[in-house]
């Protein structure tokens, strides 16, 4: 039997079926997801020192606390742009290698936007408290969905849509999915963990660990795929 | 009556080894000779006369060059080379289409 890619002679389903594979191929060639999620889990990690350290606690007499997380302000937009780059020349350099092209600009674009957002979402809101009351009840649900989206950890889930999207890459789909749903709904990545055995700033660092570790755990797993292909 | 969609192929393009081709490096956005070689499986005498043919055409671009002290060649597609790829397997949707929607001689 041959493997010949291109074998169909003028029978127009074939060539079309083998044109898609020939197009399937080369993208799982320019593929590089585990890198991504490498440095996006080391960033996410590396990121948790500056969360505690510059986060600024002013707790009452009542036992209620007030938090300003400082730290993630001066952290993430920076090391969002260079964790891209590196990402963009990771994926360059890779696919040069195997003899192909990249094509990163959607995704160095996209995470230039996304570090944009979270400090201009963070000022958004910064004015809007100055010059409104803090509203007294629980804040809906939506809100802390919206603003789990535009921290750092939601806007990481964005980029990993766009990756989805450049590598038309079903895995990576699934796995965005997973993380998106754990980072908007399930941990609590704004308020942090509240629990009288942590302290606000573990509360806070902890599920900012278990993020860091499900991507560095995808990476392990998009390598160990990528190498058995 | 509209014409027959086979009418419009463009002989450059409308065969096995140079669709490859362009598909590969519409895909990549730029390849290596050595990757084409291996994904088409052709040797390196026959793929040089397949480029040949798009280069003339205008189809592709080739740009030999080195890393380090490899010598390499790079394909890039030209914007008449992306067209001519999208008219072509737009030609073959509309075969596909025609063989399917055409009702069996009786």
């Amino acid at each position: 039997m041959t493997t010949n890619p291109i074998s169909a002679d003028g029978d127009p389903r074939r060539m079309l079926a083998e044109v898609r594979a020939l197009s399937r191929r080369v993208r799982v060639d320019q593929r590089m997801t585990w890198a991504a999620l490498l440095v996006l889990g080391a960033t996410t990690l590396l990121a948790i020192p500056f969360d505690w350290f510059g986060m600024r606690v002013d707790c009452h007499a009542d036992g209620s606390c007030e938090f300003a997380r400082n730290g993630m302000l001066y952290f993430w937009p920076a090391a969002m742009l260079l964790a891209y780059a590196v990402i963009a020349v990771c994926y360059v350099r890779a696919a040069r290698a195997r003899g192909v092209g990249a094509r990163v600009l959607p995704y160095a674009i996209t995470g230039a936007v996304t570090a944009v957002v979270f400090p201009a979402a963070w000022l958004a809101v910064f004015l809007y408290f100055r010059s409104h009351p803090y509203p007294d009840g629980p804040l809906p649900y939506w809100y802390l969905v919206l603003d789990r989206l535009v921290m750092p950890w939601g806007m990481i889930g964005v980029a990993l849509l766009v990756l989805v999207w450049l590598e038309r890459n079903l895995a990576l789909l699934a796995f965005t999915a997973g993380y998106l749903a754990l980072v908007l709904l399930i941990l609590p990545m704004n308020d942090g963990f509240a629990s009288p055995h942590f302290s606000l700033r573990a509360g806070m660092a902890l599920p900012q660990v278990l993020i860091g570790l499900v991507l560095l755990l995808g990476a392990a797993g998009f390598a160990r795929a990528g190498r058995r292909q | 009556m509209n014409a027959h969609p086979s009418l419009g192929l463009d002989d450059v393009v409308h065969q096995r080894v140079r669709l490859g081709i362009l598909t590969v490096a519409h895909e990549a956005r730029r390849v290596e000779f050595g990757y084409l070689r291996d994904q088409l499986d052709l040797t390196a005498g026959n793929l040089s006369k397949h480029l040949t043919v798009l280069e003339t055409a205008g189809l592709i671009e080739v740009e030999k060059g080195y890393e380090g002290r490899r010598a390499r060649t790079w394909i890039t597609l030209t914007p008449a080379g992306t067209t001519a790829l999208a008219d072509e397997i737009g030609r073959l949707k509309q075969l596909i289409a025609r063989v399917e929607t055409t009702p069996e001689d009786r």
